[in-house]
């Protein structure tokens, strides 16, 4: 019987090893690879959307006479209609509902979560280095953002300095957030290297690699695929 | 061109393929470097631990392909940790593909339990599968399991789940804890699960999503967050059952300090280059 998880890590590292040829630059394999991806993963949103569908909407129908889902299914048949340039405002229906679902059920509790409780915990732990630090470069980063103050011009006076600190902090801010997008773009590596590099895979890996390698150099010798300049 | 020039614009090829081996080496070869843990990752562990044995536990899983090795390893460790306190867990997930996942962990998490610990499905834990609507969809769960899902991810219907009986409403839950990977969705829980139920929540996300939570850390919506491959590995540190995160996170943090010494002598050949008056 064929083991599907090791034939799911094989397929796995082909796609992978293919995938990061586009650091040599674009080329067929790269390509291929994208495309199969994104048809794999279209195809599978939609079977999954599909049998989302189908359990709790037309099951709940045909089991329980729950004739009310059939709104939902006619607003799911709704938003295939931008398939047709034609009818695309027909689509907006479903769309306008979603969206303004979201943002109600969103801004119920919104005021609370995201503003009064984040202003509470931001000026309660005013004891510790870390909350008076928290709180200095809260306010001056919001002063950093008041125009009225400072519009079309410098900021002048004992404002300038608060504003150069906000300034300052908002710097450190978008550091931390660049350091932590790169780290978390590295353990992308990481994890996809781990798969790769599992011993039962390893061999097959190394073996994807000198074939497509193989490949991309006679295409490039051949000058089939032009080379990629950075 | 001189030589601080030449580095400077060396092809970025080059670079990648010494970080290819930068990062392969601890995988093919596991180091170890020494470890500190952070508070988040302390407080989300002690918060699991907190949960009273025998709780019901909910818990969104948002793990996709590119997220699951680097925060499937907390999830699975998760599942480990309630099943030996003899928890009952409800896995939602509201991405289609993180459905997938989500089985796959609660399957690795199952299989490291010893013999002696109960783990049926149905019994000891269900997954609920895909729910669409995002925050949506959430906020549709925790008001009424059995109106946004009648079906678990196997196609068995809820009513005819055991542990299931009693459990229709976020009330019905002790604690959750939300896996959001990338997506964004943490906070979703805090909004329709921790502000109109007080259920407490943990929480793990990628090392990138960090930053924007550290807020509900330090107002308490969040008891606590694994972030990234470092906080599964914590986790496991934590727990004494090491696991797939300990070794990617040795290979991150080499990754990482080449990246470190990439940006630092990038700044120091540009002063140098500026220095020489070079174009």
């Amino acid at each position: 019987m064929m083991d599907w998880v090791f034939l799911g890590l094989l397929v796995g590292s082909l796609g992978m090893i293919g995938a990061y040829t586009v650091l040599i630059g674009e080329n067929p394999i790269s390509k291929a690879v994208e495309n199969i991806y994104m048809g794999i993963l279209s195809g599978y949103l939609f079977a999954m959307n599909w049998d989302f569908i189908n359990r709790n909407a037309i099951a709940n129908i045909q089991a329980n006479g729950q004739y009310v889902y059939i709104i939902s299914i006619i607003l799911c048949l709704m938003l295939v209609s931008r398939l047709n340039p034609k009818w695309i405002w027909v689509s907006r229906y479903p769309v306008a509902l979603t969206i303004g679902v979201g943002m109600g059920i969103a801004i119920r509790t919104t005021v609370i979560a995201d503003f009064l409780t984040q202003v509470q915990g931001t000026i309660i732990p005013f004891n510790t280095l870390n909350g008076i630090v928290l709180i200095i470069g809260s306010i001056s980063a919001i002063t950093y953002f008041l125009w009225t103050t400072n519009y079309w011009g410098k900021a002048t006076g004992s404002y300038h300095y608060l504003n150069q600190l906000g300034r300052l902090f908002l710097l450190v801010a978008f550091g931390v957030t660049y350091g932590q997008t790169v780290s978390m773009r590295l353990e992308l590596v990481v994890g996809t290297m781990y798969n790769i590099l599992l011993p039962d895979v390893a061999i097959y890996s190394y073996a994807f690699v000198v074939i497509i390698g193989i490949v991309l150099y006679y295409g490039y010798s051949t000058k089939r695929i032009k080379w990629y300049k950075s | 061109m001189s030589i601080v020039k030449k580095m400077l614009n060396i092809d970025g090829r080059i670079l990648f393929v010494i970080m290819f081996i930068a990062v392969a080496f601890p995988l093919l070869h596991p180091i170890v470097l020494p470890m500190v843990i952070q508070p988040y990752s302390q407080q989300a562990y002690d918060f699991a631990n907190s949960i009273p044995n025998g709780s019901y536990v909910l818990v969104e899983g948002g793990n996709i392909a590119a997220t699951d090795p680097a925060c499937g390893p907390a999830l699975s460790l998760f599942v480990y940790h309630m099943m030996t306190k003899n928890c009952k867990l409800v896995f939602f997930e509201l991405t289609a593909e993180g459905a997938f996942w989500t089985q796959k962990e609660i399957n690795v998490g199952l299989g490291k339990l010893p013999a002696s610990v109960p783990a049926q499905n149905g019994v000891n834990w269900v997954n609920l599968g895909y729910i669409a609507g995002q925050e949506s969809g959430a906020a549709a769960l925790a008001a009424n399991i059995r109106s946004t899902v009648s079906k678990d991810y196997f196609g068995t219907s809820i009513d005819t789940i055991p542990m299931m009986n009693n459990i229709n409403t976020a009330k019905d839950f002790q604690a959750a804890f939300w896996f959001g990977g990338s997506e964004g969705s943490v906070p979703y829980g805090v909004r329709q699960l921790v502000m109109p139920y007080n259920l407490p929540l943990g929480a793990s996300c990628t090392t990138n999503e960090a930053p924007n939570y550290s807020p509900y850390l330090q107002a308490g919506q969040l008891k606590g967050l694994f972030a990234g491959v470092r906080g599964s590995a914590e986790y496991e540190f934590l727990m004494g059952v090491p696991g797939t995160a300990l070794g990617q996170s040795m290979a991150t943090n080499i990754g990482g300090l080449y990246w470190l010494i990439l940006i630092l002598l990038g700044n120091i050949l540009y002063f140098i280059s500026r220095a020489r008056g070079e174009k």
